[in-house]
């Protein structure tokens, strides 16, 4: 019984890891309509930025080095609007998509030659776990869940309580209806793209102290990502949420009946059979986010 | 007019790129390596170690006094990116001999090609056992695994643990060294309470763990690689899983330890052996120090340097550039061929001998295990 009641805390744990990355992607997705397969390398670049801070000379520890890495991570997310994204906006959308894979193998090499292809890591001694009640649980696993709250929680309120965030979730619903009303579309932009690169960021530093750093781990996790935003409706950042954590529960507890060599069947399992049978997701609403 | 003239500058382009093919004034053979992708890790410290061997060789005259080059073609870590970067270096560059790729299941995918192809396919690193089988004109520099299976099993015999928890890398590599391991131990009265592989390239393998830890083993053979090993060991520290780690020869390395830290003290493993006292290991060090001061030597960089110095020999004696006269004069060459591993004679499956020693993370360092 607690073998099982282990496996859900350790879904729940990497699930909202997912759902940092999957909300980020969806939210862009809700506004420009397209899915950016360049998100990963901001979980990538967020990561490698704060190991670079952790570095000589500037020998930050690692919850001090975070803070440049968003700020850097931010401006990586404007960036890719603003040079790429913005000119291609009212185009074809699969000129979007190809231009966003371009996109990430400009920014995944980017990080190879800086920092070569080796796995690098922060250095960070490993820490026994804390036991209470047979179930065992890291600082670094706490911190993981806290900071997902922590930014989910943050987003909520500036969804639902605040003027930009009902701005947002009008460009979403409709953009030209938006800027007719006399929404700014910038403010709108810039604030997605923030929000989208802070939370990849976070997720992406949270995982490289956990595990450790390499220039592929933002496609890998963009595929885990995406299947939790195509599992909850594409463009419901709450669906998108629950997707990371479903995808999260579903892979760990899945280990326990199958062989772990298939973990990963099952994210892509779910996806098809997703696909299938509800292509608008669990909680999809065609167009806009709630 | 135009045309004409358009027609006569593509034909003296096309003639000029054959042209550079086909230079006889140097011995090129072909690589295929991982540059990119998640055996990018391994395959830059390959290409360094190749390129220091290719420099002392060069430097010592060449072959016949004819440079060698090496090309190199990237097949991302993929077995489709190696059966392409294969397939263009035997028919469109025509190499006579080309270096195959790392992962035993990446050159498992190309072997038959070479084979097909009369091309000599040399590994440095692929240590599936069903290389063997793979044909005349393939041959390795690295033991098979047929050895380094029974030298775990008799590693985890030696230490008293006859029921152990069995997980590997769910690959060719991961699949075959398990399935020799099993054979092995099984034979020798020892018992698997749990067996079962898991993905290469995973961040979390904590449900893996768990489920070692509900056999409650007191040791647990992991035939892993150097991230996947250091990940599963951190974690397992971390989870207060406390068992005798026992691996193989892919995840003895420095960054293994760096990656695992204070989680790696304690683990065991089997490794071919060679002598580090030896003049040719001694000579590969220094000249690694002084081509790549202040780097570490790579896994496997002594292996790479070998087949690079071992081809050169080849080539050097070959009556010709044919398949099977390289063929004859490589097993000839290697007969005598001290090498920074050791000797280095094929047998009639292009294989070579190894003894396998024990290594163990005592303090932070690989040492050897007494």
């Amino acid at each position: 019984m607690e073998y099982y009641a282990q496996l859900l805390l350790n879904g729940i744990i990497a699930g909202s890891i997912y759902a940092l990355f999957a909300v980020g992607l969806t939210m862009v997705y809700g506004v420009f309509r397209f899915i950016n397969f360049a998100h990963g390398e901001l979980i990538a670049w967020g990561a490698y930025i704060a190991f670079f801070f952790t570095r000589s000379p500037f020998s930050l520890p690692i919850y001090l080095a975070a803070l440049p890495a968003l700020a850097i991570a931010a401006v990586i997310g404007l960036a890719q609007d603003r040079f790429v994204y913005r000119k291609l906006r009212h185009g074809n959308r699969i000129t979007l998509l190809i231009a966003s894979i371009g996109l990430s193998y400009f920014l995944r090499n980017g990080i190879r030659l800086i920092w070569g292809s080796d796995l690098q890591t922060y250095g960070l001694a490993p820490v026994r776990g804390f036991f209470f009640a047979g179930l065992s649980i890291t600082p670094t696993q706490i911190a993981m869940t806290a900071a997902a709250i922590f930014f989910l929680g943050i987003l909520y309120f500036i969804l639902t309580r605040t003027l930009l965030g009902k701005c947002l979730r009008a460009v979403a619903d409709n953009m030209t209806l938006a800027q007719v009303m006399g929404i700014s579309i910038e403010k709108v932009s810039v604030t997605v793209w923030l929000l989208a690169a802070v939370f990849s960021a976070v997720g992406g530093i949270l995982l490289a102290v956990d595990t450790n750093l390499e220039p592929l781990m933002g496609l890998t996790n963009l595929v885990k990502a995406f299947a939790a935003v195509l599992l909850g409706g594409a463009g419901n950042v709450w669906g998108a949420l629950l997707g990371g954590l479903f995808i999260g529960i579903a892979e760990n507890i899945g280990v326990a009946f199958i062989s772990p060599g298939y973990k990963d069947f099952i994210s892509f399992a779910l996806i098809v059979l997703m696909l299938l049978f509800r292509p608008r997701g669990i909680f999809g609403i065609i167009g806009g986010f709630r | 007019m135009k045309k004409i003239i358009s027609t006569i500058i593509v034909i003296v382009l096309i003639l000029s790129a054959g042209g550079v093919i086909s230079a006889a004034d140097e011995v090129t053979v072909g690589a295929v390596t991982p540059l990119t992708g998640k055996l990018a890790v391994y395959g830059e410290g390959f290409q360094k170690a190749m390129l220091l061997a290719l420099d002392e060789v060069n430097a010592a005259g060449g072959i016949n006094g004819k440079p060698m080059k090496i090309a190199f073609e990237d097949n991302n870590s993929t077995s489709k990116g190696s059966v392409s970067a294969i397939q263009k270096l035997i028919t469109i560059d025509k190499f006579p001999v080309i270096f195959g790729p790392a992962a035993s299941s990446n050159f498992l995918a190309v072997c038959p090609i070479a084979q097909q192809n009369k091309t000599i396919l040399i590994a440095a690193e692929s240590a599936a056992a069903s290389i063997s089988q793979c044909g005349s004109y393939v041959f390795r520099v690295f033991p098979s695994d047929l050895l380094q299976g029974k030298g775990v099993a008799e590693l985890t015999q030696y230490l008293k643990y006859n029921e152990v928890v069995l997980t590997y890398i769910n690959n060719d590599w991961g699949v075959g060294l398990a399935d020799v391991f099993k054979d092995s131990f099984l034979k020798s009265g020892g018992k698997l309470i749990d067996e079962f592989a898991y993905d290469e390239g995973k961040t979390d393998y904590r449900s893996e763990i768990l489920r070692i830890k509900k056999g409650s083993p007191r040791a647990v053979v992991n035939l892993t690689y150097v991230k996947e090993g250091a990940i599963m060991l951190k974690q397992a520290y971390e989870m207060k899983l406390e068992v005798q780690w026992l691996m193989g020869s892919a995840a003895k390395s420095p960054k293994m330890v760096e990656l695992a830290g204070v989680a790696a003290e304690g683990v065991i493993g089997t490794y071919p052996t060679f002598s580090q006292d030896t003049a040719p290991y001694m000579a590969f060090k220094n000249g690694w120090d002084k081509k790549y001061p202040d780097q570490k030597t790579p896994i496997f960089g002594e292996y790479n340097y070998d087949m690079v110095k071992l081809t050169a020999e080849a080539l050097k004696q070959t009556a010709s550039m044919s398949a099977d006269d390289i063929r004859s004069s490589l097993i000839k060459a290697s007969k005598g061929f001290a090498g920074a591993t050791g000797g280095k004679s094929f047998d009639e499956n292009g294989d070579v001998g190894a003894t396998y020693g024990r290594w163990t993370i005592k303090a932070g360092e690989i040492t050897d295990y007494k």
